[in-house]
C-alpha cells in the first residue's frame, strides 16, 4: 500500500531562497512491519538521496534515530508505519525539538554531549584513591537501584520533549539527570555529596517541573522523573537544602501539614526570601488578571485535618523503623 | 575505545575519530555476553581449549592462550571502570551457558550486555580526556615507507577533509556485515577499517569466514539470541517437522551456530521453507514464560516482523553475523606496517579461527583493543614524529571532488544492492567452485560499474550520499577478499562449508589465508597456524 509521508527538509547550502524550512512529500510502498526508519532509508536510495538523517543499529539500541513523528519524540526503527498511520491518519517526520536543525532531520547534538560532560560521566573513587577497589560488594539490590538509568540509549527523546528546557537552554535536562543518578545511586561512587551539591545549582535538577514528558516519551523506559526524584530526596536527605528547589519541597511538606494543602503565597516567602518574594508581586498581579489567583489569599485549614496529621505520624514512624 | 583509554593513561595525547558518536558504535547490539573463567572450578585452560575447538583448529593457540588467560582480569577490570555484572544471590558475578562452551562462563549486564560495556569505555574515555572527533569518516589511512602517518578524515558537518598526523593509529572499526543482503549488523557496521586497510598496504587473513546466525528475522536481518532455543524454542519447516531431530539427534536446537545454519539452509534449499525462511516456534512455552524469561525477543518479535510469538511463530533464516577474518595482527596487535594496529572485529589475530564462539568476540575487542592500545604507546614513545606527506591529503580531496563531480552515472544503492545479493548467492552458508566463481565475476563487474556512480546529492553539510559511495568502494573490496579466500579454500572448515569439499583437510589447509593489495590486484598467500598443546582432532558436539 503507498503511504503518503511529510518530512521536514532543511539545507543550509542551498540557495538563499531556500534556506528555510520547508516541508517534502513522499510517496512510499509500505508493508506490515515496516518502520519509519525503513521509510527513510527507501526514500534515500530510490527517491531522493539528499535526504539526511542518522542511523546505525535499526535495532532500537544505538540511540542515533529519534526524530520528532506526528508531534512528538520516537525512534524512527521502533516506529511502525501502519500503526502510526491509523492512530494519527498521516506521518509526519520533523527533527526532534529543543535542538537546533543542522541538515533535514540532524539535529545539533552539541549540548546534549555537553550536558552529559557536565554530570561528571563516570564513577568516581573514593576520596584519595586512584581506583575503585575490587573488594565492594555488589548486591543484586545495588544493581536494581541504578538498573533503570543504565538503561538509557542517550537518543535525546526526552530533552526533546521537556518542557523546562525548553524554557532555559541551559536546563541539564533529563538525559544528563538519569545519567547523574547512575553514579549518585551507585555504592561505590565516592563523590555523592559533591555530586549532589552541584546538580542542585542553578539550571540543575530542581528546574525540573515534572512535566512527566521525559518519562512519558522515553523509548526505553527510563524514566529520567523517578532518577530527578531520587536525586532530589538524595539531596534532601544529606542536607543539601540551601537551593530554591529543596526550600519549596520543605515548604510544600510544612503547607500540608499545617493546613493540609499547598499555602502558595507563605511557600513563595519561604522559597524565595521577603526581598525576592516582592519581586514576584508583579507575578501575582498577572495571575490575578487572568483569574488564577487562590482565593482567599489567607488559606484556612482544610476539613480532614486529622488524616494528613495520621500519614505524617506514619511516615515518621517508618521513617524510625528503617533507621 | 579500549585502546585509546590504554593509550590516554600512558599520557599521551590522543583521539577518537568515529563516523558515528562513540556509543553508537555496534557493540551496543551485543545482548548476550562476555567470557572468562571466573569460578575456580572453571580454568583458563578449559576456556582455550573451548576456543580451540570452535575455532575448528584454525585459532593461533598461542593468542587463544592469552584470551583466556588475561579475560578474568579485564572483566574485573570493566567493573572497576563502573559496569555492573549481573549479580548472583551472593552477590557474585553471574555466568551463564553458552554454545560451544563445556562450563557456565559467559559474564553479562542483563540482556544488554554490549551496551553496558560500551557506555563504561565511552566514561573512561571522557575520564581520561580522550579528544572525541564524532561524525569524522575516515577515508584514508596514511602510510609511507611503510609506516604510518596518521588517517584523512572527512568531517560530516562540514563536508571538509582534515589531516590527523599521529605516530601511530588503531583501527577498531568492526565488522563488515552490510556486504551481505541479511545480516545482524548495524548500517554503519561496512567493514571499511577493513578496505582501508588493504589499501594502505597491510594484509587481511582469514576472510573467506562468515560466521551465519540461525535466527535472524527475514527483512530486517535483526537478531534473535539464541536464549530463545536456550530457552526451549523449536525450529520448524514447512510441514511442522522439527528439523533438527535429523541433522543433530542429541542437542537439536541447541547445536552450534554454523550446524543449525546448514540445517536451516538445507531445509530452505528443499522447498520445505516458508517464504526463504523456517519457524521459530515458541508458543508451547507459554505467555507466563515468554513474558518472563523473553521479553527483549518478544519485543523484537512484534516490533520488527510484526508477530507476537505467544500467538505465532517466528519466521527466522540464516544472516551474516560476525567476521572471523580481518587484518591481520600479532598479539598485539600490530600489523605489518610500522604504527599501525588493528583490534576487535575488523582484526585477525587470530583467536576465532574457522568459527567464533558466543561471547568470545566482545572479549575479544576488550583484551586485544588493551593491549594493542599499550602496544601503539609504546611505539610512540620510542618514535620520532614522521612526516606527514602532503600530496595525500591533496589526493584524497581529489577523489573526492571527483565522486562529488560525476553526473549521469548509476546511483551507488544499485550496485550494493546487486553486490549484497551476489554475496548471498554465492558466498553464503553453503559454496561451491560454480558459484564463487560466478559471484567474483559478478563483483569484478560492479566495482567496474562502481568508478562511475554519481551522487544526486552535491552538499557539502551531512552528505550522507557521498559516505554511502565511499563505504561502497570499501566493501567490494572486502566482499572481494571473502570470495577469492572462498575460492581458494578447497575444504570445509568451521562456517566455510564448500559442497564440492565437504570434509576439512589439515593436511593441506590446516593455514591461514592471506589476501594483499599490489598495484590494484589482490594477491593470495598462506601462513601456519600457530600450535601449542591442542593438536588437531575431529570436531564433534
Ligand atoms: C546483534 C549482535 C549481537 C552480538 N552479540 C554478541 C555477544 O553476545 N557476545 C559477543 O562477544 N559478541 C557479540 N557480537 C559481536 C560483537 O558485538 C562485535 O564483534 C564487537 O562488538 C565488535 O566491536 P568493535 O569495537 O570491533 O566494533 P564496533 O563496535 O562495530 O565499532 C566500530 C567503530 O568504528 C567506527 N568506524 C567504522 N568505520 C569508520 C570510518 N570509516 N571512519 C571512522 N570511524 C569508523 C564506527 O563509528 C564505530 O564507532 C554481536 C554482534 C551483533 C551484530
Ligand atoms: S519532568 Fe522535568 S525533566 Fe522531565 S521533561 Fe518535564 S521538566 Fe523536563
Ligand atoms: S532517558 Fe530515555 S529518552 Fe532520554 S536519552 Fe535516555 S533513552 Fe533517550
Ligand atoms: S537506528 Fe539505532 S536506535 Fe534507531
Amino acid at each position: 500500500m503507498k503511504i503518503k509521508i511529510k518530512i521536514k527538509r532543511f539545507n543550509p547550502n542551498e540557495g538563499e531562497e531556500s534556506r528555510e524550512p520547508y516541508f517534502q512529500l513522499y510517496n512510499v510502498e509500505a508493508g506490515e512491519g515496516m518502520t519509519v526508519l525503513d521509510a527513510l532509508l527507501k526514500i534515500a536510495d530510490e527517491d531522493d538521496p539528499t535526504l539526511s538523517f542518522r542511523r546505525s543499529c535499526r535495532s532500537a539500541i544505538c540511540g542515533s534515530c529519534a526524530v520528532s513523528i506526528n508531534g512528538h519524540a520516537k525512534l524512527a526503527c521502533k516506529t511502525q508505519i501502519l500503526p502510526e498511520r491509523h492512530k494519527f491518519g498521516e506521518i509526519l517526520v520533523e527533527p526532534l525539538a529543543n535542538h537546533a536543525v543542522m541538515k533535514d532531520l540532524i539535529v545539533d547534538f552539541s549540548p546534549f554531549w555537553n550536558k552529559m560532560s557536565r554530570v561528571t560521566p563516570y564513577l568516581t573513587p573514593p576520596p584519595g584513591r586512584q581506583e575503585q577497589a575490587d573488594d565492594v560488594k555488589i548486591t543484586p539490590a545495588d544493581e536494581a537501584a541504578i538498573d533503570r538509568a543504565q538503561t538509557c540509549i542517550m537518543c535525546g527523546a526526552c530533552n526533546s520533549e521537556c518542557n523546562a528546557l525548553e524554557i532555559d537552554p541551559e536546563y541539564i535536562a533529563p538525559a544528563a539527570l538519569a545519567k547523574a543518578w547512575r553514579f549518585v545511586g551507585d555504592v561505590r561512587e565516592g563523590e555523592k555529596q559533591k555530586r549532589l551539591e552541584r546538580l542542585s545549582m542553578e539550571h540543575g535538577m530542581w528546574d525540573c517541573v515534572r512535566c512527566v514528558h521525559c518519562t512519558e516519551y522515553c523509548p526505553k523506559d527510563v524514566r529520567p522523573l523517578k532518577e530527578i526524584e531520587l536525586l532530589r530526596s538524595a539531596a534532601i536527605g544529606r542536607g543539601i537544602t540551601d537551593n530554591h528547589g529543596a526550600k519549596h519541597v520543605e515548604s510544600m511538606t510544612q503547607s500540608v501539614k499545617r493546613v493540609g494543602r499547598l499555602d502558595e503565597a507563605a511557600m513563595t516567602f519561604k522559597t524565595l526570601g521577603f526581598l525576592r518574594s516582592l519581586g514576584m508581586i508583579p507575578f501575582g498581579l498577572k495571575m490575578e488578571l487572568h483569574g488564577k489567583m487562590p482565593m482567599p489569599l489567607i488559606f484556612s485549614q482544610i476539613e480532614g485535618m486529622d488524616e494528613v496529621k495520621t500519614i505524617f505520624d506514619e511516615i515518621e514512624e517508618k521513617k524510625k523503623e528503617k533507621e | 575505545m579500549r585502546a585509546a583509554i590504554e593509550a590516554a593513561k600512558s599520557g599521551l595525547n590522543v583521539a577518537l575519530v568515529t563516523k558515528v558518536y562513540p556509543v553508537r558504535s555496534h557493540s551496543v547490539a551485543a545482548q548476550g555476553g562476555i567470557n572468562a573463567a571466573l569460578n575456580p572450578a572453571d580454568s583458563w585452560e578449559n576456556h582455550a581449549f573451548d576456543t580451540v575447538k570452535g575455532s575448528d583448529y584454525l585459532g593461533d593457540q598461542d593468542a587463544i592462550e592469552l584470551l583466556c588467560r588475561e579475560a578474568p582480569e579485564d572483566i574485573l577490570a570493566l567493573e572497576r571502570m563502573g559496569a555492573v555484572w549481573s549479580r548472583d544471590f551472593d552477590g557474585n558475578i553471574a555466568q551463564r551457558p553458552f554454545g560451544g562452551a563445556g562450563y557456565p562462563r559467559t559474564c553479562y549486564l542483563a540482556d544488554r550486555t554490549g551496551h553496558g560495556i560500551l557506555h563504561v569505555l565511552y566514561e573512561q574515555v571522557i575520564r581520561h580526556g580522550v579528544i572525541i572527533y564524532d561524525e569524522w569518516h575516515v577515508v584514508k589511512l596514511v602510510v609511507k615507507d611503510n609506516a604510518a602517518r596518521g588517517v584523512i578524515a572527512i568531517e560530516l558537518k562540514t563536508g571538509r577533509l582534515h589531516r590527523l598526523h599521529s605516530k601511530a593509529a588503531v583501527i577498531a572499526t568492526g565488522g563488515y556485515g552490510r556486504v551481505y543482503k541479511t545480516t545482524t549488523n548495524a548500517l554503519s557496521s561496512t567493514g571499511d577499517g577493513m578496505g582501508l586497510a588493504l589499501s594502505a598496504g597491510a594484509a587481511l587473513m582469514d576472510m573467506e569466514f562468515v560466521q551465519f546466525h540461525p535466527t535472524t528475522l527475514p527483512r530486517t536481518g535483526i537478531l534473535i539470541t539464541e536464549g530463545a532455543r536456550g530457552e526451549g524454542g523449536y525450529l520448524l519447516n514447512s510441514k511442522g517437522e522439527r528439523f533438527m531431530e535429523k541433522y543433530a539427534p542429541k542437542v537439536k536446537e541447541l547445536a552450534s551456530r554454523d550446524v543449525v545454519s546448514r540445517a536451516e539452509q538445507t531445509e530452505i534449499d528443499a522447498g520445505r521453507g516458508v517464504d526463504g525462511c523456517v519457524l521459530l516456534d515458541l508458543r508451547h512455552l507459554g505467555a507466563e514464560k515468554i513474558n518472563e524469561r523473553l521479553p527483549q525477543i518478544r519485543d523484537i518479535a512484534i516490533n520488527f516482523a510484526g508477530v507476537d510469538p505467544i500467538e505465532k511463530p517466528i519466521p527466522v533464516r540464516p544472516g551474516a553475523h560476525y567476521s572471523m577474518g580481518g587484518i591481520m595482527t600479532d598479539v598485539n596487535g600490530m600489523t605489518a606496517i610500522a604504527g599501525l594496529y588493528a583490534a576487535g572485529e575488523s582484526a585477525c589475530v587470530s583467536v576465532h579461527g574457522a568459527n567464533r564462539l558466543g561471547g568470545n568476540s566482545l572479549l575479544d575487542a576488550v583484551v586485544f583493543g588493551r593491549r594493542a592500545g599499550a602496544a601503539a604507546s609504546e611505539f610512540c614513545f620510542q618514535t620520532a614524529f614522521p612526516e606527514f606527506p602532503d600530496s595525500s591529503l591533496k589526493d584524497a580531496a581529489h577523489e573526492v571532488a571527483d565522486i562529488l563531480k560525476r553526473d549521469g552515472g548509476e546511483p551507488a544503492f544499485i550496485i550494493r544492492g546487486e553486490m549484497t545479493a551476489a554475496m548471498e548467492n554465492s558466498c553464503g552458508v553453503f559454496r561451491d567452485k560454480e558459484r564463487l566463481t560466478k559471484g567474483l565475476e559478478n563483483i569484478r563487474e560492479l566495482k567496474e560499474r562502481y568508478k562511475k556512480v554519481s551522487l544526486s546529492d552535491k552538499s557539502d553539510c551531512f552528505n550522507t550520499e557521498l559516505l554511502a559511495v565511499v563505504e561502497l568502494g570499501n566493501m567490494l573490496d572486502v566482499a572481494k577478499a571473502i570470495l577469492i579466500g572462498a575460492v581458494n579454500r578447497e575444504e570445509s572448515r568451521g562456517a566455510h562449508s564448500r559442497t564440492d569439499f565437504p570434509r576439512r583437510d589439515d593436511e593441506k589447509w590446516l593455514k591461514h589465508t592471506l589476501i594483499n593489495k599490489t598495484n590494484g590486484e589482490l594477491k593470495i598467500s598462506c601462513k601456519d597456524v600457530t600450535i601449542t598443546k591442542y593438536k588437531p582432532a575431529e570436531r564433534k558436539y
